[in-house]
């Protein structure tokens, strides 16, 4: 038997696929598979969140109130705060629960709704308004949230994410918390719609207790004139741009022709 | 936002230096083997058939492979939606090429070698999947031949 060396010319061993390509086709795969999957569970979220009843929210809420509570600074715009706030609530009919507001002192501009009635707001956004009227549309804003039932949904959809990471591709893996910093990344705690809608019950609220709807759309223009030129900011925020806004607020008062007045000076 | 683009990062710099470590190390597995052609590593057993044998020895060969950053993500993603672990198929190839390379560098002079056998096992295994070192261990062996020399 005669033996003839012959050199590989043809590889059968591995496939000549683009690996890059492969890792796309993967990569988008999945992706599109969570977030079909989240965004499915995110409309069961939407319909069972108007159903949770305020005892079943309270006792969720009571999850991460202390982390609040502690963070609190005492203050006596708090107690003013307070009292604006009762007054929305009291005008906007929103009697199924007490409301209470929280100061935190921390540099970020944004107020949050969050579960059981609370309201935070940063110190960083107080240190940008100058009228009661301003703060009396965030409150009413926040408290429009809870009127759509918003603040449970963030929630919902937050549980949603959690859980579905850790189900699907356990907690280890590198690919999966590849995967997971990339949704929650993407992820919006409201949409925009909801803040628009938020914002038409802010400005109902601030021309029942006033009677005019100026310092609406202040704060706003404010914040706008400030993130000018961060245009990139806003791809992932959880806000709508400020100009929209204004834009949507001015239209909703000249539509309605609500009378626009002076604004009450804001006191810290 | 940081560790998506750290991750990202090292899936890069895991994909550029992956690849041209690859590149490279096909392109010296394919000069090496050209250059020993002339030496056979076969697998039959008995070596009644070759003539007279005047030496006959154990060789080894051993390379031992790893995997890069991007390989190891791709072969991640792969495990959730099964299929064929292409990204791993080079490391194997790689490894059992090189191996019996070695063996045949081991003994350069030799005539054939017979019974060659190829043993592949994954190595540095962690307490986790997260700490361990994606590598693969290739090990040839086999019986070199030195024939006797016609005339002598």
């Amino acid at each position: 038997m005669k033996y003839t060396p012959r050199r590989i010319t043809e590889n059968v061993n591995i496939s000549k696929t683009s690996p890059l390509r492969e890792f796309f086709t993967l990569l988008l795969g999945i992706l599109a598979f969570l977030v079909g999957v989240y965004f499915l569970l995110g409309l069961a979220v939407n319909l069972i969140a108007p159903r949770i009843s305020t005892g079943l929210e309270d006792r969720l809420a009571s999850l991460f109130t202390a982390y609040y509570a502690a963070e609190e600074a005492e203050s006596p715009v708090q107690a003013h705060l307070q009292a604006l706030l009762d007054d929305l609530a009291a005008a906007a009919d929103q009697h199924n629960r007490s409301y209470q507001v929280h100061v935190i002192v921390d540099p970020m501009v944004n107020a949050v709704a969050l579960p059981g009635g609370h309201i935070v707001l940063y110190s960083g956004l107080l240190d940008q308004v100058r009228s009661e009227n301003e703060v009396a549309m965030i409150l009413g804003h926040e408290l429009g949230h809870f009127a759509n039932r918003d603040h449970l949904k963030g929630l919902g959809r937050g549980l949603v994410l959690v859980a579905l990471s850790a189900a699907i591709l356990g907690v280890d893996s590198k690919a999966s918390q590849m995967l997971q910093s990339l949704l929650v990344t993407t992820e919006m705690r409201f949409s925009r719609k909801q803040e628009l809608l938020a914002d038409a019950w802010g400005l109902e609220l601030l021309v029942r207790k006033y009677g005019h709807a100026g310092g609406a759309t202040d704060f706003f223009r404010r914040v706008h004139e400030k993130e000018r030129g961060k245009r990139f900011a806003y791809l992932f925020a959880t806000h709508p741009y400020p100009e929209k806004r204004v834009r949507s607020l001015e239209m909703f008062i000249r539509e309605r022709q609500i009378p626009v007045d002076e604004t009450v000076p804001f006191s810290r | 936002m940081v560790e998506l683009a750290i991750l990202i990062g090292l899936i890069a710099v895991g994909y550029f230096a992956g690849s041209a470590a690859e590149r490279h190390h096909y392109r010296s597995i394919a000069e090496r083997e050209e250059a020993f052609l002339h030496l056979p590593a076969i697998t039959f057993k008995s070596s009644e058939t070759l003539g007279d044998v005047a030496e006959s020895r154990l060789v080894t060969g051993c390379a031992v492979i790893s995997v890069d950053y991007f390989k190891r993500i791709l072969a991640g993603l792969r495990a959730l939606v099964g299929g064929r672990v292409k990204s791993y198929e080079s490391l194997i190839d790689r490894a059992r090429r090189e191996a019996v390379l070695r063996m045949k560098e081991a003994d350069p002079t030799a005539d054939i070698i017979v019974n060659t056998r190829i043993e592949t096992s994954s190595i540095s295994k962690g307490p986790t999947n997260r700490e361990s070192v994606g590598t693969i261990e290739a090990l040839a062996y086999g019986t070199a031949i030195h024939l006797k020399k016609q005339g002598t």
